[in-house]
């Protein structure tokens, strides 16, 4: 039943052709992002470039000040790895507690981190952004991590909590019973096991945090620590009418994440289906 | 290296928008060096502005620049994004750690206002110096009860930023009465050009429009208007001459005075459609002309006044878009300072050095070396037939917003004239 | 959960279907059992959960507070009530706003269910290349809805490639993002084309668990592909279906970067939705009073529609 048929081989014609339709959009991207200033204005804008240039990477790479788009790249890996770091630190304790104690508080506890998921921002941010500026975290990589970290803490416990719940215990209670303290049964036992929930939680997490443009915008903007979106804002903003200079930094902030999911694309794909099952 | 001409056109996009609420719309402009707040050492003090462009070409930071080599007092600068500066100065102010000198708009139309700060007590009251600078009649735009609480900076025009040197091609004068405007757009529109290009994607571009029709159409005539509405005598909606207003907008529309595809355009169709001469108008703040200029040589931009409706007056707009003020929680020592730096500048050769850096009209009234762009308008400037930027005299940044948004869909052809005055008059009374 | 606004690769919510099964397992234990051995000490937990306290509920709490006031962002505020939910309902434009979020939270649902349940049936099995394709229409997935909306604004542009195609077939040029009644639908396309492959690898999850032998069977007893789609795939799929509608109508319902980067909630605030009125209202006219309100509103609706959705699941449990 399952054997490829012509009919199958019709079908892969089909979606073949629906895939480049829908990657028609990086067509344009590329073929604008190569062409001279003069040809922006003077060719049609689906035309591929006559005279393919780089030039406009190479300016928007070596902008300084404001729109150094390679300082903006190096702030968006550390908040991103900061908060990654944060969260699958206290995010794997906190739910390894959980998902283990048969206490009362226990269940109220993760109860309280499920509905903290389900709060949109808007109405904290305010409060939030006032909060932060009293206590200086407005403007620094730091306050950033510690933003990001507690905003997707629940996210983090929860993912963490149904792989511990799935996980058996066998391997803690001989470790226990052979006299391991539970610290050393988690950083010993525990911790070897639980890579590959690690790895869900480091690719939403961080998917989230790099793409993150609107409370980066709030927290961020105008400091000398903006990410990769919110300088990229500012600088498509000042470049009013270069399509194809817009289009070099948009490409430019594509490229790191691009990469990664290719390299990673089996684990992305499962992360956004594991974390769902 | 094309490194310089794009960036140019930077500060037009938010020189736009200045008068506006600045939501996102991708209208942005540089970040900025954030050089913290707060407590300025005894001879200097912070400053914070709105960045429209990246760092150095900023007006503000070359300002600075300039009174720190002269008198050698240091000034902490901290340039902001305009999307979150009025929220930003307002959480600093309150916490206690906000600049010594702060940048902002007149009146309390906008999100950046100063007037609703000092309402609250958060700004220090100004000296007579100031208080001599502020233009006749826009007393209430900068200070409550005769007390000034913001310093005017530099005169902004706003009219028409006209492409001299296109419309002489092209054939067409420099529009000086309504009729023969509409008849000129039908020519162009023939010729594959338009008379004006406006950012119609972006509210506060068909705002700043209107606005600039409204000089002659409402505050020609009745120049305390916005009191009177304030008072509650008058409503947008039963105002002939916002009435007429509008309509210009529609009858504009409808001439195809606009460029193709207006209502979707970006700042991008004004940079493109003025430089490259295909549209011979754009309304824009004066000071973006002589922007525009310096990035596209051999362009010739004056600035001329809206037409007035058939037997109208010639009238346009006016006004320190910016003023400065002193937190009135800094130390005594940055007080002074700052106020040292407000008496700089309001001596007649350093507002002259501002205007040149900025490119608008010396807030001490515009002398014999009025900047050549201007010349159009002189007289209007000399015999003072201009009003300020009306939204700086509304109590909200809600009713701009309504027009602003409402002219939008007139342009687009959706809604109407009545509708659109009433629910600017919806916001007013909220 | 600042951060997961309006970001399509927020899972969040898709937590819904979880819940039932994390508290069943709990209330079947014994509730005074007590082990012989500690698995960890409980203040591991205590980092986590402050930081939730304070950035989840305080700021939350803080928030909600707002909405009864009518703060401008400076000096003194006074309790109004409900003067604030009132103007809401009595303004068009956040009547406009409510009906927008609604319009594209359920076209979102229904296009990206469709579209990505109909591409993961064509990739499940048999193609050849299903692996490479599965990776393409993910890609979308994992950029930033800001570098996505540019490059879409460019397609939509007036002198744009969307123009310069459809004038092959001799059609007029529109101005598709000013155009009232096109704007909206620009933004859904937009949103849909970022999300679809994540809904894609949802199903095909879900289609992975369908037994063969099962669908073969049904295949010999004569049942034709209709029929073994709603009889076979989808009671299987069922889980994906509930974690993929839950998880598109929530997201559908915070929109804001897409709406802010293409069209700024314009024209004249045809495609304005409660996220970016809120935003609107907060930053950019300091009405915090009413801008709180209007987040207050939004929070109560996607209460509600999670609520209706874990109801839904549980009555096919």
């Amino acid at each position: 039943m399952f054997r490829y048929t012509r009919a199958t081989a019709v079908r892969e014609g089909v979606v073949w052709c629906v895939a480049l339709l829908t990657l028609l959009p990086f067509y344009f991207l590329v073929a604008t992002a190569l062409k001279p200033d003069d040809e922006l204005l003077s060719t049609s804008t689906s035309a591929p470039p006559s005279h393919p240039t780089l030039s406009n990477f190479t300016e928007v790479l070596t902008a300084g000040g404001d729109n150094n788009i390679l300082l903006a790249l190096l702030n968006s890996v550390i908040i991103t790895v900061g908060s990654i770091a944060g969260l699958v630190a206290f995010g794997s304790l906190a739910a390894y507690v959980l998902a283990r104690t048969t206490a009362r508080w226990g269940t109220i506890t993760f109860y309280l981190f499920l509905i903290a998921i389900l709060l949109p921002t808007q109405l904290g941010l305010v409060p939030l952004y006032i909060g932060a500026r009293q206590v200086g975290l407005v403007g620094s990589l730091g306050g950033m991590i510690v933003l990001y970290v507690g905003s997707l803490m629940p996210l983090a416990v929860f993912l963490y909590a149904g792989f511990f719940r799935g996980l058996p215990r066998d391997y803690e209670e001989a470790a226990a019973l052979d006299g391991a303290s539970p610290g050393r049964v988690f950083v010993q036992v525990v911790l070897p096991l639980m890579a590959p929930a690690t790895g869900t939680v480091a690719i939403l997490t961080g998917l989230i945090v790099w793409n993150d443009f609107f409370s980066a915008l709030i927290f961020l903007g105008g400091s000398d620590n903006q990410t990769l979106p919110v300088s990229m804002y500012y600088y498509v903003g000042s470049l009013v009418s270069a399509w194809n200079k817009v289009f070099a930094i948009v490409i430019i902030s594509m490229v790191p994440i691009l990469a990664f999911y290719l390299f990673a694309q089996k684990k992305f794909i499962q992360g956004f289906a594991g974390g769902i099952k | 290296m094309t490194l310089q001409s794009p960036r140019g056109f930077r500060r037009i996009g938010t020189l736009v928008v200045i008068p506006a609420v600045s939501a996102l719309a991708l209208t942005g402009c540089g970040g900025g060096d954030d050089g913290g707040s707060g407590g300025g050492s005894a001879d200097g003090f912070t400053f914070a502005f709105e960045n429209a462009s990246g760092g150095q070409e900023n007006p503000w930071v070359k300002l600075v620049e300039k009174y720190t080599e002269e008198t050698g007092v240091d000034v902490e600068t901290n340039a902001l994004p305009p999307d979150s500066f009025g929220l930003t100065m307002r959480t600093q102010l309150q916490g206690g750690n906000a600049p010594d000198l702060m940048m902002f708009s007149p009146g309390s139309g906008q999100e950046n206002s100063a007037i609703p700060l000092a309402e609250a007590g958060y700004l220090e009251p100004l000296g007579d110096t100031s208080a001599g600078l502020v233009p006749a009649g826009s007393e209430a735009l900068f200070g409550i009860d005769g007390t000034v609480y913001a310093q005017p900076t530099s005169l902004i025009p706003v009219g028409i930023t006209w492409n001299s040197g296109a419309a002489a091609e092209a054939g067409v004068d420099a529009p000086t009465d309504f009729d023969s405007l509409i008849d000129s757009c039908g020519t162009l529109a023939d010729e594959g050009k338009s008379a004006f290009v406006i950012a119609g994607a972006v509210p506060p571009n068909p705002g700043l429009m209107t606005m600039a029709i409204s000089a002659t159409r409402v505050y020609a005539e009745t120049p305390d208007w916005n009191e009177q509405r304030a008072a509650g005598d008058v409503t947008f909606a039963d105002s002939q001459g916002w009435k007429d207003t509008l309509q210009t907008v529609v009858d504009l529309t409808e001439a195809g005075c606009f460029q193709q595809g207006a209502a979707g355009g970006g700042f991008d169709a004004i940079t493109q459609g003025i430089t490259q001469g295909t549209s011979l108008g754009a309304f824009l703040p004066g000071s973006s002309a002589n922007e525009l200029m310096n990035a596209t040589p051999g362009l010739e931009l004056e600035i001329e006044a809206f037409p007035p409706a058939a037997g109208g007056e010639p009238y346009m707009l006016a006004s320190s878009n910016y003023a400065l003020s002193i937190n009135a929680k800094a130390d005594d020592g940055a007080k002074q300072a700052a106020q040292a730096f407000l008496d700089w500048m309001a001596e007649p050769d350093n507002a002259k050095t501002f205007t040149d850096i900025q490119g608008g009209v010396p807030i001490t009234g515009p002398g014999d070396d009025l900047n050549p762009v201007y010349a159009p308008v002189a007289e209007l400037l000399e015999a003072g037939d201009y009003a300020p930027l009306p939204n700086q005299g509304w109590p909200n940044p809600g009713v701009y917003d309504a027009l602003a948004s409402g002219v939008q869909g007139l342009v687009g052809g959706q809604g109407d004239v009545q509708s659109v005055l009433e629910s600017v008059d919806q916001a007013w009374d909220q | 959960m600042t951060a997961t606004m309006g970001t399509p690769q927020d899972t969040g919510p898709l937590v819904r279907g979880e819940v039932p099964v994390a508290g069943g397992e709990r209330a079947a234990r014994p509730r005074r059992y007590r082990p012989l051995i500690s698995y960890g000490r409980w203040w591991w937990a205590l980092p986590a959960i402050l930081m939730v306290l304070v950035i989840h509920y305080l700021a939350t709490a803080g928030g909600a507070l707002y909405a009864f006031t009518d703060w401008t962002g400076i000096g003194d505020f006074d309790l109004v009530g409900l003067d604030n939910f009132r103007r809401i309902f009595e303004d068009p434009t956040m009547i406009g706003a409510l009906e927008n979020t609604l319009f594209l939270a359920f076209g979102f649902l229904v296009l990206t269910n469709v579209v990505g349940l109909a591409l993961a049936l064509a990739l499940n099995r048999t193609l050849k290349t299903r692996y490479l394709l599965r990776v393409l229409f993910f890609t979308p997935v994992v950029l930033s809805p800001l570098a996505v909306s540019y490059v879409w604004k460019f397609i939509f542009d007036f002198r744009g490639p969307l123009n310069t195609v459809i004038g092959w077939v001799g059609l007029e040029p529109r101005v598709w993002l000013a155009d009232p009644d096109l704007a909206l639908w620009c933004v859904l396309v937009v949103m849909a084309w970022q999300t679809t492959g994540m809904v894609m690898v949802i199903y095909l999850a879900g289609l992975a668990t369908v037994s063969p032998e099962v669908e073969e069977a049904a295949a010999l007893d004569g049942a034709g592909t209709w029929q073994r789609f709603r009889y076979v795939t989808v009671p299987s799929i069922r889980p994906s279906i509930a974690i993929a509608s839950t998880l598109m109508l929530i997201q559908g319902l915070r929109v804001f970067d897409q709406v802010m980067a293409l069209t700024g909630g314009g024209p004249a605030g045809a495609t304005e939705t409660l996220a970016t009125q809120v935003y609107k209202e907060t930053f950019a006219l300091s009405n915090f009073g009413f801008g709180a309100a209007l987040a207050l509103l939004l929070t109560l609706i996607m209460l509600v529609f999670s609520v209706l959705q874990q109801a839904a699941t549980r009555d096919r449990n």
